[in-house]
C-alpha cells in the first residue's frame, strides 16, 4: 500500500472532479437520454390520463409505488452507515460516509417523486401540504400519505443537511485551489469557512447531533411507508410485522447499494487506495448479517400466514408459492438470499468483486420483494369475481428505467462537483487511529508546498 | 332524526338481468371504456352482478350477486385518502366528492368489495349517448375515482320536495336508479332509522346476511339469502 | 473589509503548532487574541481546545420541543377547523396526532441545529479576508490579532522558535 502525504491525499480525491474524458460524456448522454425519455413518458401520462399505464380495477398500485417503496428503501444506506457508525465509532467508515449520504440523498428525491407520478391528477399534489386554503379544508392526518408526507421531507431535509454540513470544509479545499467562476462558487458554498477551532467544534457537535436525529427519523421513513400497505384491510397487507420487515430491508437495500456504488466509484475514479477491500468487507459482513435478517422476517410472515390458513390470505400466499408470482417469488429468495449468504459468509469470497455481486442480486431481489407485496395482494382480494391481473405498459417500464438512470446521472455529476470521500473526514480519521488504514501520513515537509 | 339510507338486495330474487347495471350508468352518466378498455379491467360499473356457479352439470345452481358500494359505517376507504375526498356524510352515505380527489386510488385499494373505479381515460359517450347526460350528475374527469352514491342526487331531490311540501318522506319515495329498474322486485332503498321502514322490516328478516361482515366494515346494503353459499366459481 | 492587522505563522505539523500555540501562551497573549485555522479537527491537540462548550444539543432539544408543540396543534387544530368523519374514526386520532407530532419534533430539532450551527459559528461570512491559502494545503495557523507593537517581535521570535515554516504579517500597521 501507498504512503501518502496528506497533500497527496487531497489531489487523489480531487482528481476526479478535473476533466472530462469522452467515456465520461458518452455515459452521462446516454443516461440522460433515458431520463429524457422518461420525462416524456410521464408527460405523455399526464396528458392521456393513467390509462396508457398497466393498472387496473383491482390493482390500481403497480410499478409506481413499488419504485417508491424501492427508493425511499435504498435510500437508508446514508443514515446506516453515516449515523450508526459515526455513533459506535467505527473509524472504517470515514471514507465511506460521504459515499453513503450521496446515495441517501438522490434516492430519497427519486423516491419522493413517485408519489407524485402515480396521481391522477398530479398538478394537485401540493393539496397533501397543510396550508389554509380557500376552501377552509386541511389534509385529512388519518391517512397514512400524510404521515408519508411529514416523515419523507423531515427524512429529506434532515439527509440534505447530513450530506451538506461536512462538505463545507472541502468547499473550502476546492476553494482554495480553484480559479475564476470556480472560486467564486465554492467559496460560496464554502460560506466563508476558515477551519477555526470554533468552527470545527460547532460542525462536530451538529454532526453528532444529527446522527443521533436521523436515525429514529429514518426508521420511522420506512415505517411510515410501510403502513401505507398496512393500514388497508387487504389480504397479507394488513399484517403487524410491516413496519420492522420494511425498515430491515430498507437498510438491506441500502447497504446492497451502497457496495455497489462504493465498487464501481472504486474503478471508475481510481481511488483503489482509499475504497479498500476492508471496507468492502466489513460491509459486506453487514450486508449478510442484513440478508438473514430478512429471510428471518420472510419466514415468519410467510409461516404465519399460513398456519393462519385465513380464507382472505391464502390465495394471495399461494399464488407467490407455486402460482402466477411464484417465478419472481423464488427469483427473489435466489436473489436475496441463495446467491448473496454463501457469498458474504465464506471469506474467500467476501472480495470487492464477491460483495459487488452480492450486492447487485439484492438490489435486484429487493426490487422483486416490493413488487410482490403490493401486486399479488391487490390481485387477490376477498371478493373472487375481482380478482386480476397486472403487466406494466412501456410508459412504467420507461419511468422505472429512468429513475435508474437518474440516480447513475446524478452520482456522475455529483463526482465531478464534490469529492466523493470526505477529504478532512478521512485525514482527521488518520490521526485519531494512525494504525487502521493502511494510508500512512507522513508530514509535510518543511518549507514544501 | 336524521336518515340513514340503507339498501337489501334479495338473492333469491335477482335475475341477473343487470338491468340495474345499465339504469345506473343512465342515471349517473358513467360512460362505456370500449371493448379493448373492458377486457383490461377498466370498466366502471358501479353496481355489478357478479356470477357464481356452484356444482356441476347437470346440477348446476347459478348465483347473482349485485355489488355496489355497501356505503360502510366504518368504511376502510375514508381515513386513508389525503384529501377527505372520501368521507361520511350524516345520512350515512360515503360521499365522493371529485373536486377534491387527486387520484391517489389508496381508496380503492382499501375497498374489500372492490366497488371504487378509476377514471383511467377522460369519458367518452359515443353518439347519441352524449345527449342522455343527466344534468343532475357531474361528469367526472381523467385521474378522478368514482363510485355508486346511492343516487344522492334523487335523495337530495326527494328531500327537498319533502320539505317544500311540508311533509315527511314515506317509504319507497326515493328510489336509486338501480332499485327502479329491478324488475323482479329483488332491490329495496330506504330509511333504515324507520323501523316501518320496507328496508328496516328486511334487514332484520331470518334470510339476511351482510357482505363481508367479518372485516368489520359495518355495511348498509343487506343481501337476503335463504340458502349460504358451498363453493365459490365465478364465471 | 480590511484584512485585520495580525501576525501568524504556518506550523508543517500539528506536533510544531502546538508548540507555537504554547509559546504564545506562555507570552502572555489574551487567548481571545490567538487564532487557529486548520484543515482538519485536530481534536487531541491544545490549540484546538480553545472554544468553550456549547449548549447545542440542549437548544436543538428544545427546537424539537418546539416542533413536536406545532406539529401537535397542527394535527389537532386543523381537524378540528373543517372536521369531516372518516370510517368512523375520531375526529381527533391520538395515534396519527403521534406520528405527526413526533415527525416534526425530529423537523425542529434538526432545523434548530443548522441554525444555532449557522449563527454561532457567524457562518456564511464571506468578507472575512483573515485567512492563508496555505491552511488548505496541510498548514496550521497560529497567530495573535492586533498585537501591541510591543509584542511584534517577541511573537515573532516565538512562533519562528516553535517551527514555522513562515510567519506572516497582514494588514496595516496599529
Amino acid at each position: 500500500m501507498a504512503t501518502k502525504t496528506p497533500e497527496q491525499i487531497t489531489e487523489d480525491l480531487m482528481r476526479p472532479m478535473w476533466g472530462l474524458s469522452g467515456r465520461y460524456v458518452l455515459a452521462v448522454a446516454f443516461l440522460a437520454g433515458v431520463v429524457v425519455a422518461a420525462l416524456c413518458a410521464f408527460m405523455w401520462q399526464v396528458y392521456a390520463g393513467l390509462g396508457v399505464s398497466g393498472l387496473r380495477t383491482p390493482v390500481f398500485w403497480g410499478f409506481y409505488i413499488t419504485d417508491f417503496v424501492f427508493w425511499i428503501g435504498l435510500s437508508h444506506a446514508g443514515t446506516l452507515i453515516s449515523a450508526i457508525l459515526r455513533l459506535a465509532n467505527a473509524t472504517w467508515r470515514r471514507p465511506v460516509t460521504r459515499c453513503a449520504e450521496v446515495i441517501t440523498v438522490f434516492a430519497l428525491s427519486i423516491g419522493a417523486t413517485f408519489p407524485i407520478i402515480h396521481l391522477g391528477r398530479p398538478w394537485l399534489a401540493f393539496w397533501l401540504f397543510p396550508y389554509p386554503s380557500e376552501r377552509g379544508l386541511w389534509p385529512n392526518i388519518r391517512s397514512p400519505l400524510l404521515w408519508d408526507f411529514f416523515a419523507i421531507n423531515t427524512y429529506l431535509i434532515s439527509s440534505v443537511t447530513f450530506l451538506l454540513l461536512p462538505m463545507i470544509p472541502d468547499f473550502a479545499l476546492i476553494r482554495d485551489r480553484a480559479n475564476g467562476w470556480k472560486q467564486k462558487v465554492y467559496g460560496a458554498l464554502s460560506l466563508g469557512w476558515t477551519g477555526t477551532p470554533r468552527q470545527w467544534h460547532r460542525l462536530e457537535t451538529a454532526m453528532h447531533i444529527m446522527a443521533i436525529a436521523v436515525i429514529p427519523v429514518a426508521v420511522s421513513v420506512h415505517s411510515i411507508v410501510s403502513w401505507d400497505f398496512a393500514m388497508a384491510p387487504v389480504p397479507m397487507w394488513h399484517s403487524t410485522i410491516f413496519a420492522p420487515y420494511f425498515v430491515a430491508g430498507a437498510i438491506f437495500s441500502g447497504i446492497a447499494a451502497l457496495i455497489l456504488a462504493m465498487a464501481l466509484l472504486r474503478k471508475f475514479l481510481h481511488l483503489e487506495d482509499y475504497l479498500l477491500p476492508i471496507h468492502f468487507e466489513n460491509l459486506g459482513k453487514l450486508l449478510l448479517v442484513m440478508s438473514l435478517l430478512w429471510f428471518y422476517f420472510v419466514f415468519a410472515e410467510r409461516l404465519t400466514a399460513w398456519y393462519g390458513n385465513e380464507t382472505g390470505e391464502m390465495p394471495v400466499f399461494w399464488t407467490t408459492q407455486h402460482g402466477t408470482y411464484a417465478g419472481l417469488f423464488w427469483l427473489m429468495v435466489f436473489c436475496n438470499f441463495l446467491i448473496p449468504v454463501p457469498i458474504l459468509a465464506i471469506k474467500k469470497f467476501r472480495t470487492i468483486l464477491g460483495t459487488a455481486l452480492a450486492s447487485f442480486t439484492v438490489v435486484i431481489g429487493m426490487w422483486l420483494e416490493r413488487f410482490l407485496i403490493i401486486v399479488p395482494s391487490l390481485s387477490h382480494k376477498y371478493l373472487t369475481y375481482s380478482w386480476g391481473t397486472y403487466r406494466p405498459t412501456w410508459v412504467e417500464i420507461t419511468i422505472t428505467a429512468g429513475t435508474f438512470c437518474a440516480m447513475a446521472l446524478l452520482y456522475m455529476i455529483f463526482s465531478k462537483v464534490v469529492p466523493l470521500i470526505s477529504i478532512w473526514e478521512l485525514k482527521a480519521g488518520l490521526h485519531a487511529a494512525p494504525h487502521t488504514p493502511r494510508v500512512v501520513v507522513e508530514p509535510s515537509e518543511a518549507g514544501a508546498d | 332524526m336524521a336518515h340513514q339510507w340503507g339498501m337489501v338486495i334479495d338473492l333469491d330474487r335477482c335475475t341477473g338481468c343487470e338491468a340495474c347495471v345499465v339504469a345506473c350508468h343512465a342515471e349517473n352518466n358513467i360512460s362505456t371504456v370500449g371493448e379493448d378498455q373492458a377486457r383490461r379491467s377498466r370498466a366502471k360499473h358501479w353496481i355489478r352482478v357478479e356470477r357464481y356457479y356452484e356444482g356441476e352439470f347437470p346440477d348446476v345452481q347459478v348465483k347473482f350477486m349485485p355489488v355496489l358500494c355497501q356505503q360502510c359505517d366504518a368504511a376502510p376507504c375514508e381515513p386513508v385518502c389525503p384529501t377527505f375526498a372520501s368521507y361520511h356524510t350524516s345520512e350515512g352515505l360515503n360521499g365522493q366528492i371529485y373536486n377534491r380527489c387527486i387520484g391517489t386510488r389508496y381508496c380503492a385499494n382499501a375497498c374489500p368489495y372492490v366497488v371504487r373505479y378509476f377514471n383511467f381515460f377522460n369519458p367518452v359517450w359515443d353518439k347519441p349517448l352524449n345527449l342522455q347526460l343527466n344534468p343532475d350528475v357531474s361528469v367526472r374527469e381523467v385521474g378522478v375515482m368514482e363510485k355508486c352514491t346511492f343516487c344522492v342526487q334523487r335523495i337530495k331531490a326527494g328531500e327537498i320536495k319533502a320539505e317544500a311540501e311540508k311533509r315527511e318522506l314515506k317509504d319507497g319515495e326515493i328510489q336509486p336508479a338501480c332499485v327502479q329498474s329491478c324488475a323482479p322486485r329483488a332491490m329495496v332503498f330506504g330509511d333504515l332509522n324507520d323501523p316501518e321502514s320496507e328496508v328496516s322490516r328486511l334487514a332484520n328478516s331470518g334470510r339476511a346476511t351482510k357482505l363481508l361482515a367479518e372485516l368489520g366494515t359495518r355495511p348498509k346494503v343487506t343481501y337476503l339469502q335463504r340458502d349460504a353459499w358451498h363453493g365459490h366459481e365465478n364465471a | 473589509m480590511a484584512t485585520p492587522y495580525a501576525i501568524y505563522g504556518l506550523f508543517p505539523t500539528p506536533e510544531t503548532a502546538e508548540r507555537g500555540f504554547n509559546a504564545l501562551d506562555r507570552a502572555g497573549v489574551s487567548p481571545s487574541r490567538i487564532i487557529v485555522m486548520a484543515s482538519e479537527p485536530f481534536d487531541e491537540y491544545a490549540f484546538s481546545k480553545m472554544d468553550h462548550a456549547t449548549p447545542m444539543p440542549y437548544i436543538a432539544a428544545l427546537g424539537g420541543i418546539v416542533g413536536g408543540v406545532g406539529g401537535f396543534f397542527l394535527a389537532r387544530l386543523t381537524q378540528e377547523a373543517y372536521p369531516i368523519i372518516t370510517g368512523g374514526m375520531p375526529l381527533l386520532a391520538a395515534w396519527p396526532t403521534g406520528i405527526v407530532t413526533y415527525e416534526l419534533t425530529m423537523l425542529g430539532a434538526v432545523i434548530t441545529t443548522i441554525v444555532t450551527l449557522l449563527v454561532t459559528t457567524k457562518l456564511p461570512n464571506w468578507k472575512s479576508k483573515l485567512y492563508d491559502h496555505e491552511v488548505s494545503h496541510g498548514k496550521i495557523l497560529i497567530g495573535v490579532i492586533e498585537p501591541s507593537s510591543a509584542m511584534r517581535a517577541e511573537i515573532e521570535n516565538r512562533l519562528r522558535g516553535a517551527g514555522a515554516v513562515k510567519v506572516k504579517i497582514t494588514g496595516g500597521q496599529s
